[in-house]
């Protein structure tokens, strides 16, 4: 069903910037970056920490609001939306999963993904139902009852996954979601995040170090450096002094730039 | 719906650390009994107090002097013609003559005691409960019949040894006078009379003093007493007035309702006597019992002010402990509101159970201290039981409604504090 619609851009950014200031210096961590994301792509965000991938999946989420440029989701300038508009947007457009599953560990795996139903008002039977119907899908049913505690990493993920679809959100945002998980694992968690792709038609952000997972997996792949798409990072590196085209990857300096 | 939710939610959230939570609602149930029990304190002392006004309706009792200001026989003579102008005044139940003789000897066979005498009409029903105070037979009966109502003790005196063995029998009352005969002589009069007994009352401990072995009269039998209402006879016959015009030293007249205390006191001033109500008086004792609760209430507040900053802390603590559960609550939906619903909710919830708790606690503690007062009370002679404490219902709700609130308040704090948490702190990687 993608092709036809792979050039209806479900998320495209113009010029996204977010700057941080710390302590007297101020850190970009993105830096006028243009994407395009078609709906219903799968769509890697390949980079190292610091990179700025979060930031970016963050902003995408509307957990965070861009310095400038902007970020539009389904034609929606999520810039524009106050406080409680970005609530509702996330609510019912956005699944979250991260690297360490953040699960809330007095809840069973069934409250867990019936929490996000609750905050989105559905009740009763339906909440009931819907969560079962997640954690069915990620093969967890026999599980409902448990606690995080008494599930492996891999199935934590796998709730974690549950609880990110259950409202079936057009868009899932992953941050390093194999990130705490063993090759097999990993594998177990990338394959049924594919498959819910292709299941719902949801259109997904996946941000990861891994290259190997984000080739076998993405319909697409970008490389973030500094910040910047890492061709337009190799291009200002040239222009650049030397000593600023060093220093990329380093770990801790997030393309940090003079006050 | 959604709200109902996001209870249960935080009723989850409690459950988490039981300890902690159970200590913080203890500290809100040792406030609040401390401010039920106070006040409950406060209000039972009160009502001990208001008792005797309730019970004999003295609260709707005016009582009617000539004026003195002006000299004997200077204002308008408290007469019968008086009563009757006052007795049709409105709002008035009865307006009668105040006799009272003390050292009335009253006897029965070949007993005989010296008793304080007390003229009450019989038209009117007893004011207030006065009714219950009968512990055998009844009030008088209307007509001209002479009756009796003897005190419990005044009915021992007498040789009757179960208050229902004086009904029915005769009493024989010796009385004696001095009874203005002209404008010039007096005459000493001994007069017998007899009283069949109709009711025998008994007061309870904290009203009886001299009235319980006191005989109660019909008005119409104490007329007949000689000298009686004369009170003012030779102070007129040195005046060089008739002295059987003198009136009445004291009346009293009864109104229906405590309202018209005020309307009917103004009219009878205005006749030109002089009035004393207990109203005033009574008033004057319940501005010292607001001054009273209120002082009590505030001691409570206090304490339960101090609980609510135990569930301040402990709610703060628990925003920290939660820091990341808030964040992942953001992320998947959560709005502010929903997060201060939360924490206002849990704070509340320790409340409520707090207060509950502390009615429960304040009850059981109060039950032990009115044990203690009734044992020490009994040990100093007194038989009747004293209620130390009052808990009407409105102190209840309020109790358990002002903890909750005060809670709820308490949890506003940290329930900001949970509503500004960024997600984007609360979910970077550790």
């Amino acid at each position: 069903m993608k092709p036809a619609e792979s050039h209806d851009a479900f998320i495209e950014t113009r010029g996204l910037s977010r700057e941080y200031r710390v302590g007297p210096s101020v850190v970009r961590a993105l830096d006028a970056l243009d994407l395009e994301v078609p709906r219903g792509e799968l769509f890697a965000v390949l980079g190292v920490s610091g990179s700025g991938k979060s930031t970016l999946l963050h902003l995408l989420g509307g957990l965070d609001t861009p310095t400038a440029g902007s970020v539009l989701v389904n034609g929606r300038d999520l810039a524009t939306l106050t406080s409680y508009e970005r609530t509702v947007y996330r609510r019912t457009m956005v699944g979250f999963v991260f690297q360490s599953y953040y699960l809330v560990p007095s809840l069973t795996a069934e409250e867990n993904v019936a929490l996000a139903l609750t905050f989105q008002g559905t009740f009763g039977d339906a909440r009931r139902r819907r969560a079962d119907e997640a954690l069915r899908r990620v093969g967890l049913e026999h599980r409902a009852r448990h606690r995080p505690g008494q599930l492996s990493g891999g199935e934590q993920q796998r709730v974690a996954l549950a609880r990110a679809i259950v409202h079936t959100p057009p868009l899932l945002l992953a941050d390093e979601p194999t990130g705490n998980l063993d090759r097999a694992t990993a594998q177990e968690v990338t394959s049924l995040l594919q498959q819910i792709h292709r299941d719902l038609g949801t259109t997904v952000v996946l941000v990861t170090h891994d290259q190997e997972m984000a080739s076998r997996v993405a319909d697409r792949i970008v490389h973030l450096r500094d910040g910047r798409l890492a061709e337009a990072a190799a291009e200002a590196a040239e222009q650049a002094t030397p000593a600023r085209g060093t220093s990329p990857d380093a770990g801790g300096s997030p393309g940090a730039v003079g006050p | 719906m959604r709200i109902w939710r996001i209870v249960l939610l935080a009723l989850g959230g409690l459950r988490r650390t039981p300890l902690r939570v159970g200590l913080t609602a203890l500290g809100v149930a040792i406030a609040s009994s401390a401010l039920v029990s106070m006040v409950a304190f406060a209000l039972g002392i009160q009502q001990q107090a208001e008792t005797p006004f309730r019970t004999l309706g003295l609260v709707n009792v005016i009582r009617v002097m000539p004026r003195k200001d002006k000299g004997p026989g200077q204002g308008p003579a408290l007469d019968d013609a008086a009563l009757a102008r006052m007795e049709a005044l409105a709002g008035v139940e009865a307006a009668f003559p105040d006799f009272r003789v003390r050292g009335l000897k009253i006897a029965h066979g070949d007993k005989s005691e010296s008793v304080l005498a007390i003229g009450l009409p019989r038209d009117v029903p007893l004011p207030g409960t006065a009714e219950e105070l009968l512990v055998a037979g009844e009030y008088f009966t209307p007509g001209t019949r002479p009756e009796a109502i003897l005190g419990r003790q005044a009915a021992r005196d007498l040789g009757f040894g179960a208050p229902r063995d004086a009904i029915g029998s005769t009493i024989r009352l010796e009385t004696s006078g001095l009874s203005p005969g002209d404008a010039k002589t007096f005459t000493f009069e001994r007069k017998d009379l007899e009283a069949t007994v109709v009711g025998v009352y008994d007061l309870p401990n904290l009203m009886a003093g001299r009235m319980g072995g006191a005989v109660l009269l019909p008005v119409d039998l104490m007329r007949q007493i000689p000298g009686i209402g004369s009170g003012f006879a030779l102070d007129r016959l040195m005046l060089g007035q008739d002295p059987t015009k003198a009136g009445y030293s004291e009346a009293t007249v009864r109104v229906r309702r405590h309202t018209d205390v005020a309307p009917v006191d103004r009219a009878i001033q205005a006749m030109g006597f002089r009035t004393r109500t207990l109203l005033s008086r009574l008033e004057e004792m319940r501005t010292f019992f607001v001054f009273m609760d209120v002082l009590l209430a505030a001691v409570g507040t206090v304490a339960l002010v101090v609980a609510g900053l135990g569930i301040i802390n402990t709610l703060l603590i628990s925003v920290l402990e939660r820091y990341q559960e808030i964040g992942i609550c953001k992320a998947i939906g959560a709005s502010d509101g929903d997060l201060i619903v939360l924490f206002l909710t849990e704070a509340g919830t320790i409340g409520l159970v707090g207060g509950l708790g502390g009615l429960a606690l304040g009850r059981a503690v109060c039950w032990l201290l009115e044990a203690a007062v009734n044992a020490y009370a009994r040990t100093h002679g007194v038989t009747a039981h004293l209620d130390v404490f009052a808990f009407p219902l409105w102190l209840l709700a309020a109790t358990v409604l002002f903890s909750a609130g005060i809670s709820v308040l308490a949890g506003v704090l940290p329930a900001l504090r949970a509503a500004r948490v960024d997600p984007i702190q609360a979910l970077r990687r550790e």
